[in-house]
């Protein structure tokens, strides 16, 4: 057996031990809107900032490094290996994350990095696995050439883009990347969103098990402290722009409720393959 | 357990543990004069299955889209892992590729890799040939699927890694294995850094002497480079590929790239990233010639660099003796099943040379695959891909039929050193319809049969024409073999052009 799987199994066990009476689970759910609507993918037309209507047909990130805030001023920071989350609205059971061990108490608020931290950007094969693997889950999040994650992707189409020679669809891609380089500085979009829980507290213990509601507007991509232009920036990926879109997107979550989950029994959504389905 | 077992085990694993070292010392060696390298070998220890397997990974075409193109397509070994002659590399669908093929040799002591440095890791590179449509145009759990679904590939990677289940990790480190293994330090110049002081000549001493005064800011130390990214004054056709502006978004790295190690430079032509440049000698005049004005220029290379006619000769004769034929023809490095003859390299000048008698069956051989190779020319003429790859398989199996047993020792020699090229050339022209590509490999397959026919004196029945367009290959010039005087057909620009020039008659 393969000696870290081994040890993992070993640390899960004394987990399982600690998961009695002292901690308990909480869940995140995210949910995907546009403005005040619910995402559909494809068939709906929005309008963002600069008047131009489009559609979504993916849009997916990476959620990772969570941590959640006590009332004390304490956190729970999830451990590194389990803490890489993608979130595809194409598929609703990666938009629900179990956090398990979570030490009972009241808290106030949770961040996250979206997209995948500097760090890990530089780790080795050997620890780029589950949700991470280039060859599996992270396949169409990853930049092969210039090595990296792709942090957030939106695309889709858009009726104001004008077909010509030049520009032979109307799609559109946002793939928003980079980290920072390995060896030599370029842009760093990597994004954190802190989010706090309306004022409440929200308290875990073993029979208390919340659910956050967690809102992604999409809306909040193109609009912020910088208006983007679909029409004019069809394509932003690995590009100076790109910084303008993770400065807009670092405000695309927000707190919406909290619901208790019932007779919910903890257990890790994520594992040591960090699978999140 | 009693104390004797105990003993037993603990002599066994002391065994173990040494066998052990002793197959990864084998397998890596560090040349004495090299620096120490790069990669973190603890990170993936090289063991014989390992790098078996890596090597049947970087030969299996099943890496690509539509199983056409390996790892060793565009990386042949006889041309330091680069592909003989091309420009541009063809990928799946006939494709060109944005950059020339890089060397795959010494890979241990890189920072990062590709012309833009763009992936920091070995481990990682992999994925970006495979992945890119212009090159393998797959996708790597797709890869990984194909190789799960093989009988032989679970088997391999359970020896080599202790586990059937073909994961990214062991598929990626595989590779990386066999291309650690990929070293050369055995040129005449290294036999002379390692004391042999016989093995430079006087040119070459000067060409190095030289060459430490006016290249070796960049290309420095006994990898012949920085590492650093620099425009040496390739700006590329159309300046559309920035380099490595594009993985820095600086500017001020616009039309940046790898100063590249010049070992076995020799035999990796063409040059450049973007393989704008034929020979050696022209790189030289480049770099006399260098358009100063450009904003984008390295500022060591501002004031350009001197060379007079003879430096120029001498830093030749150098770069030369850079070439490492143990590397170039080592057969645990060669391609699975790949019929490698380490016969002696021919290293004299060949049109002064009398190769002798040929033997009939030969002479008949390479008369029909001279017969095969007109169809060819003349299906060019005519534009007609199809046609041509129908005469190419034909010429390939023309070829074939030349017994190598027939040949002299001294006809082997050569033989061996055009033929391989030869055979590879002739097959490419046979794997598409698409004439344009065809004529890519025409164009060394021309050169190559016309030094075979003319130095075995092979017997033609009516005159045969040895003819250069200079307007061929992108304005670049390319020779052709016509058999009459009369009716010239033009392979690269078609019938009705009449651009020719008859060089030699055979």
């Amino acid at each position: 057996m393969n000696k870290s799987i081994f040890f993992f199994l070993l640390l899960a066990g004394f987990y399982g031990f600690g998961q009695n009476k002292n901690t308990g689970s909480v869940v995140l759910r995210f949910d995907n809107v546009a403005g005040n609507e619910d995402l559909v993918l494809k068939d709906k037309l929005y309008t963002n900032g600069a008047g131009e209507s489009f559609n979504v047909s993916l849009f997916q990130y990476f959620v990772s490094n969570i941590k959640l805030q006590k009332a004390d001023g304490k956190e729970y920071v999830l451990p590194q290996d389990e803490s890489y989350f993608l979130v595809r609205e194409s598929n609703p059971q990666s938009q629900v994350i179990t956090i398990p061990n979570v030490p009972k108490g009241k808290y106030v608020g949770v961040s996250f990095v979206i997209g995948v931290d500097s760090l890990r950007n530089t780790k080795d094969i050997s620890e780029r696995k589950g949700t991470l693997d280039v060859g599996g889950e992270a396949k169409d999040m990853y930049w092969s050439w210039n090595s990296g994650y792709i942090h957030l992707k939106l695309e889709g189409t858009s009726p104001n883009i004008k077909v010509d020679s030049v520009r032979k669809s109307q799609r559109y891609a946002y793939h928003i990347g980079l980290f920072g380089g390995y060896n030599k500085p370029t842009l760093n979009n990597v994004r954190t969103a802190a989010i706090a829980f309306g004022g409440e507290s929200v308290k875990v213990s073993k029979s208390d098990t919340p659910e956050i509601k967690i809102e992604a507007d999409i809306l909040r991509i193109l609009n912020g402290p910088t208006t983007l232009s679909i029409v004019k920036n069809p394509s932003v990926m690995a590009s100076p722009i790109s910084q303008k879109v993770a400065d807009n997107y670092v405000n695309l979550f927000q707190y919406k409720g909290v619901t208790r989950v019932a007779g919910t029994t903890a257990k890790s959504s994520s594992g040591d393959s960090g699978k999140t389905e | 357990m009693n104390l004797q077992k105990w003993g037993a085990l603990l002599v066994l694993s002391v065994f173990i543990c040494l066998s052990f070292r002793q197959v990864q010392e084998d397998l890596f060696v560090k040349p004495k004069h090299f620096p120490e390298p790069h990669y973190n070998f603890k990170e993936n220890p090289l063991t014989e299955k390992g790098v078996q397997l890596g090597k049947a990974l970087f030969f299996d075409a099943m890496l690509s889209k539509d199983n056409t193109i390996s790892c060793g397509s565009c990386h042949q070994q006889s041309s330091g892992f680069t592909q003989h002659g091309h420009a541009l590399s063809h990928g799946v669908d006939d494709l060109l590729t944005q950059r020339n093929s890089m060397p795959v040799q010494n890979m241990a002591w890189f920072p990062d890799f590709g012309w833009d440095g763009g992936v920091p890791h070995l481990d990682l590179f992999a994925i970006s040939p495979i992945q890119k449509e212009n090159e393998m145009g797959e996708t790597l759990p797709n890869v990984l699927e194909k190789l799960r679904a093989t009988e032989h590939y679970p088997k391999m990677f359970q020896e080599a890694f202790g586990d059937k289940s073909i994961t990214t990790e062991h598929f990626l480190k595989a590779i990386s294995q066999y291309m650690l293994t990929l070293v050369s330090a055995n040129s005449a110049y290294d036999k002379y850094q390692n004391g042999n002081k016989a093995a430079l000549n006087e040119t070459e001493l000067q060409g190095l002497a030289v060459f430490n005064q006016k290249c070796a800011t960049c290309h420095s130390g006994e990898l012949f480079s920085d590492f650093s990214h620099r425009n040496n004054g390739v700006k590329g056709e159309d300046g559309e590929d920035t380099g490595r502006e594009a993985i820095t978004l600086s500017d001020k790295d616009k039309y940046k790239f790898r100063v590249p190690s010049l070992r076995n430079v020799a035999v990796t032509f063409p040059y450049m990233h973007d393989g704008s440049i034929e020979t050696l000698e022209e790189v030289l005049d480049h770099y006399t010639n260098l358009p100063v004005k450009s904003p984008y220029l390295d500022p060591v290379l501002k004031s350009g660099i001197s060379l007079t006619d003879g430096e120029k000769k001498s830093v030749l004769a150098f770069l030369n003796a850079l070439t490492d034929q143990d590397f170039l023809t080592n057969p645990r490095f060669a391609e699975p099943g790949a019929d490698i003859v380490v016969a002696s390299e021919f290293k004299g000048d060949w049109e002064k040379t009398d190769f002798g008698k040929l033997d009939i069956g030969v002479q008949k051989a390479l008369l029909e695959t001279l017969g095969k190779y007109i169809s060819i020319k003349n299906a060019l003429g005519e534009q007609d891909g199809k046609t041509s790859a129908v005469a190419a398989a034909e010429m390939q199996a023309a070829f074939k039929k030349v017994r190598k047993e027939a040949l002299t020792p001294l006809q082997t020699s050569f033989f061996t050193k055009i033929g391989a090229d030869l055979a590879f050339d002739i097959e490419h022209i046979q794997e598409t319809n698409d004439y344009k590509h065809q004529l890519d490999h025409f164009k060394y397959v021309s050169v190559g049969l016309y030094k075979l026919v003319k130095a075995f004196k092979v017997k033609t029945e009516q005159p045969l024409l040895y003819v250069y367009c200079s307007e061929a290959d992108r304005k670049k010039g390319g020779y052709w073999l016509n058999e009459q005087e009369k009716v010239l057909v033009n392979p690269y620009l078609g019938k009705k052009n009449k651009c020719s020039e008859v060089k030699e008659r055979l």
